[in-house]
């Protein structure tokens, strides 16, 4: 399979544990198929590649079917920490790297880190307070212009 | 002279009359005088009464209860106060109930903490969930939901089962499922081996050994070192020291897995970083590792 052409460029607007993943698992599993990508992280999921949060993600229960949960229950005080806390220990035994690893070995792989320049605003954040994973902040013209034959996926 | 006689005959029946009337008169205008002071007496008393009464709040409580009745007059018609007859019997039971020690034990107990209600402090939900876990608080709680329970029941007995709201709620479980869902999956079952493809019309095979589809070897025990270098060829690949020993690393691997090392593996048992093996293999590192070496192409996302 040819794949010297191809590229993908991943968009990460949300902040819940389960739902960074899927977009770095995307990236990961793309750069180990000889694809390049690169992610763009904004609004929420500035989280994933912020130093103080990126290790306290949490899983949405509430009005989430999937989770088997009644909303009106995830909705309680401390069941997305504890839900979070059950994903990890199961990420942890099917040697899931956490998402701050995650995001070394996408680097590490050759994608790409960006945050949203606008999110950044809104959040009232520097790129200090960024991962140095994080290669750029830009606006989304730029990321438009950097993922220019890229197919664009949005998480 | 006839009617003269006459007149003074009727004049003189008249004054009797008069006089009657007048006597009669004088008689009442007596027995008044005895009266009044007696009357006076009695209506002094009778207005001290009543002026005590009204102090004690006697007549207010009266005229509420006429509102009251008039209310209730207003309110319900002769049907409804039949009915109530009919019905007393059980609101005398309920009563007797409601009346039995224990029971005004609770309610005087409950009134009680009502009455303290400015000293109560608010509770938000952590809180009240760690009230629960107080004995009184549970029993409490218990004999709540037995009354709700009680009431539903009767509730429920006395209306007609209502068959489609039984439908909706079976129609619900199903598409909810089981009540008691798993939250989270439970811990990965073990991989069932991945299912050999179905041997496709072998491509051209490098040194003429058989090949999958996808580009990997049919059967890693065909490999040779020659095998390998003509695949790496292939990819553009020139086989230096550290790309042989990835090579090697992960044919050893696969000797004790029995499954194609992923990157995450590589790092581990070849002991390089992730940015080595991309540099070494920029293209799908993992991949091509597995392909150069004559294994299965890697399974797993990560």
């Amino acid at each position: 399979m040819d794949t010297t052409e191809r590229k993908v460029a991943i968009i990460c607007s949300k902040g819940g544990l389960d739902e960074v993943y899927p977009g770095l698992i995307l990236a990961n599993a793309a750069r180990q198929s000889g694809i390049e990508a690169l992610i763009f992280f904004t609004f929420w999921g500035l989280d994933a590649v912020t130093e103080k949060r990126v290790d306290h993600l949490h899983v949405n229960l509430a009005g989430n079917p999937a989770s088997g949960m009644p909303t009106m229950i995830g909705g309680l005080p401390g069941m997305e920490a504890f839900a979070a806390h059950m994903m990890k220990k199961t990420m942890s035994e099917l040697e899931l790297p956490t998402v701050r690893e995650m995001l070394k070995i996408l680097v590490d792989s050759g994608a790409e880190l960006y945050g949203c320049e606008l999110a950044m605003k809104m959040f009232k954040r520097t790129k200090d307070d960024l991962l140095p994973q994080v290669k750029d902040v830009i606006t989304a013209g730029d990321f438009f212009d950097l993922s220019a034959g890229a197919q664009i996926i949005f998480t | 002279m006839q009617t003269e006689e006459i007149i003074l005959q009727r004049l003189d029946a008249m004054s009797l009359h008069v006089a009657q009337l007048v006597e009669r008169q004088r008689a009442r205008e007596e027995l008044f005088d005895e009266l009044t002071p007696i009357a006076r007496e009695a209506l002094a008393t009778a207005i001290t009464r009543l002026d005590a009464l009204d102090k004690q709040g006697h007549f207010a409580f009266v005229t509420e209860l006429a509102q009251v009745g008039r209310r209730v007059i207003e309110g319900f018609t002769p049907a409804d106060v039949r009915q109530l007859g009919d019905a007393i019997v059980g609101i005398l039971d309920v009563v007797r109930a409601l009346t039995r020690p224990e029971v005004l034990q609770i309610a005087t107990d409950a009134a009680a903490a009502m009455q303290h209600a400015d000293a109560t402090k608010p509770l938000g939900a952590f809180r009240a969930l760690r009230a629960t876990r107080d004995n009184d608080v549970q029993k409490g709680l218990g004999l709540l939901i037995d009354v709700l329970r009680r009431i539903g029941h009767g509730v429920n007995a006395g209306a007609e089962p209502d068959h489609k709201a039984l439908e909706t709620k079976a129609k619900l479980a199903e598409l909810l499922g089981p009540k008691r869902a798993r939250m989270l999956p439970a811990a990965a079952a073990p991989k069932p081996a991945a299912a050999p493809k179905p041997a496709m019309p072998p491509p051209a095979a490098p040194g003429g050994v058989p090949m999958r589809s996808d580009g990997h070897l049919a059967d890693p025990s065909g490999w040779t070192r020659t095998v390998g270098e003509s695949i790496a060829r292939d990819q553009n690949i020139t086989l230096d020291e550290p790309r042989w020993a990835l090579i090697d690393a992960a044919r050893a691997d696969f000797a004790t897995m029995q499954a194609s090392p992923n990157i995450q593996r590589l790092t581990q048992v070849a002991k390089v970083t992730t940015k080595d093996l991309y540099q070494l293999f920029p293209k799908a590192p993992a991949r091509t590792i597995a392909k150069i070496a004559g294994l299965p192409k890697p399974a797993g996302c990560l």
